[in-house]
C-alpha cells in the first residue's frame, strides 16, 4: 500500500514549514519509532517519527524546500518494488506518524 | 528569490540597517536574548549587543517616550510594541511629542523614531486584536505602513528606519506563520506606493495587511463567477497612493474597501471620501468588522471579522447595485 506524508492540519491554518533535514533517503527502510524528517515552522521545530514500518520511496520536498499545510512531502510503500505514482496529488492513505513540536 | 519566514525578513532588514547606521537602536519587551515576541530579533542581541538591542519593562508609554526623546537627541530608535492595542498606552509620547516635534520646533528638531507593532485577530481576544490603524492615519506628522508579504515587510521596514519622521510600522499576527519571497539584493520600498495583487475590470477591492491575502482569495472566488476584481494592497496607509487608487477605480467604476477593523471612521471611510474629493466618481461600499469587540472564541472571532466569502459577497452586492447597511 502507498502511504503519503503531508503537513498535518493540526499545525494550524495557513502555516508553512521549511524542510530542515531528512533522516531517511529514498529507498531506505523505516521502522516504527524512527525519525523521518525535521521541519521548521515560524515558532518551532517539528520532528516527524514513523508509527509504522515500510520504505521511503519518493521525496517531493528536499532540505530547504517549503510545504504548506496539506502538501505531500513523500510517498512510502510496504515494499521496494510496489509501483509509486509520480503524481504528488495521487490518492493515498496517510502514513501513521508522530509529530513532536519543540 | 530566497523564501523566508516573515520574522526572518524582519530580522534581515533590522540586521542590515543596524550594520549600516550606528544611530539605530532597538527597544522593546523580550527583544534581547529572547529574540522578540515573534522571533523577529533572533540573533541581533548577540551580534549588536545590549546597548543597541535593549530589553524594556512592560511600560509602553515609557518605552516610546524614551525612544522619541532619544530620536530628538540624534539617535534612530525603533520601539517594539507587541500588540497594537498596547500602543494606546504610548499614544501620548507618540502623538503629542514625536509627531508634533518637527512642527513645534519649526523644523529644528525631528523625531526619527519607528514604532513597530502587530495588528489583528488570531485568537487573543478583545484587547489584543484591535485594528486601530485609522486612529494613527488621522495624526498629522505620522507615517503608517502595513505590509502583507515578507518582501514588503523587509522593504518597508528598511525605508522606515531611514525616514525623518515618526513611522508606525504595523505587521499582522497571521502573517508570521507564512513564508514569502524576499529579494536577494538590498531593496527599499518607498512609502505611498500601493501594490497591485490582481488585475481586473469589474470592481476594485482595496485592503491592507492580512486582509489583502483574503481579498486575493475572494477575487479567485469571484473570478469563477465571471467577476474580475482588481486587488490593490495599500502597503502605506499614510501617505496614501491616491494616483493608483484613482486610476483603478475610474476604470472599474466600482470600489469596495475591506479592512479588519471597525469601518466607522475607518480606512475605507477615508479612502472613499478622499477619492470623491479628487473627482473620482464610482459606486462604493465598505466591509469591516461587525460593531462588536473581537471575541477570544474562534467561532465568534470569525463572526466578527471579514473572511474571503464575506468579501466576495460584498463585491457582488456592490456590483448588483443593492444597498446593505453594515451591522
Amino acid at each position: 500500500m502507498i502511504r503519503k506524508l503531508d503537513v498535518p492540519m493540526e499545525l494550524g491554518e495557513g502555516v508553512e514549514v521549511r524542510v530542515l533535514a531528512w533522516h531517511k533517503q529514498e529507498g531506505d527502510a523505516i521502522a516504527e519509532g524512527e525519525a523521518l524528517v525535521e521541519w521548521e515552522t515560524d515558532k518551532a521545530i517539528v520532528l516527524v517519527t514513523a508509527k509504522q514500518g515500510g520504505f521511503l520511496r519518493k521525496l517531493f520536498a528536499r532540505e530547504g524546500d517549503w510545504l504548506k499545510v496539506g502538501e505531500v512531502s513523500a510517498f512510502f510503500a510496504d515494499s521496494l518494488d510496489e509501483p509509486v505514482p509520480d503524481d504528488r496529488g495521487a490518492a493515498a492513505q496517510g502514513l501513521i506518524a508522530n509529530f513532536e513540536t519543540t | 528569490m530566497p523564501r523566508l519566514f516573515f520574522r526572518e525578513a524582519l530580522a534581515r532588514a533590522l540586521a542590515e540597517e543596524l550594520d549600516r547606521d550606528p544611530r539605530i537602536i532597538l527597544m522593546g519587551q523580550d527583544i534581547g536574548a529572547h529574540g522578540g515576541s515573534y522571533g523577529e530579533t533572533r540573533g541581533l542581541f548577540a551580534r549588536f549587543g545590549k546597548e543597541r538591542v535593549r530589553d524594556t519593562p512592560v511600560a509602553e508609554a515609557a518605552t516610546i517616550g524614551l525612544a522619541a526623546g532619544a530620536a530628538a537627541a540624534g539617535l534612530r530608535p525603533m520601539a517594539f510594541i507587541t500588540y497594537l492595542d498596547f500602543l494606546m498606552l504610548g499614544l501620548d509620547p507618540l502623538v503629542n511629542y514625536a509627531a508634533k516635534l518637527r512642527f513645534k520646533s519649526a523644523g529644528q528638531l525631528t523625531a526619527p523614531v519607528v514604532v513597530k507593532t502587530t495588528t489583528g485577530a488570531k485568537g487573543q481576544g478583545p484587547t489584543h486584536a484591535q485594528c486601530i490603524e485609522p486612529w494613527l492615519m488621522s495624526v498629522p506628522g505620522l507615517t503608517v505602513v502595513a505590509p502583507s508579504t515578507a518582501g514588503d515587510a523587509y522593504g518597508l521596514l528598511k525605508t522606515a528606519l531611514r525616514a525623518e519622521g515618526p513611522v508606525v510600522y504595523v505587521d499582522h499576527k497571521e502573517l508570521f506563520p507564512k513564508g514569502g519571497e524576499v529579494p536577494a539584493e538590498e531593496t527599499l520600498i518607498p512609502f505611498g506606493q500601493a501594490a497591485l495583487r490582481r488585475s481586473g475590470r469589474h470592481v476594485t477591492i482595496v485592503s491592507h495587511s492580512f486582509m489583502s491575502l483574503l481579498t486575493v482569495d475572494a477575487a479567485a472566488l469571484l473570478s469563477k463567477e465571471g467577476i474580475e476584481a482588481e486587488v490593490l494592497d495599500l502597503r502605506s496607509l499614510w501617505p496614501i497612493d491616491w494616483a493608483a487608487l484613482g486610476e483603478s477605480v475610474k476604470r472599474t467604476g466600482h470600489v469596495l474597501f475591506v479592512e479588519e477593523g471597525q469601518p466607522v471612521c475607518g480606512v475605507g471611510a477615508e479612502l472613499g471620501f478622499g477619492l470623491r474629493e479628487r473627482g473620482v466618481d464610482a459606486k462604493m461600499a465598505r466591509l469591516g468588522a461587525v460593531r462588536a469587540p473581537v471575541a477570544a472564541s474562534q467561532a465568534l472571532e470569525s463572526f466578527v471579522i471579514p473572511d474571503a466569502a464575506r468579501i466576495a459577497a460584498a463585491a457582488r452586492t456592490l456590483l448588483e447595485g443593492r444597498k446593505e447597511v453594515p451591522t
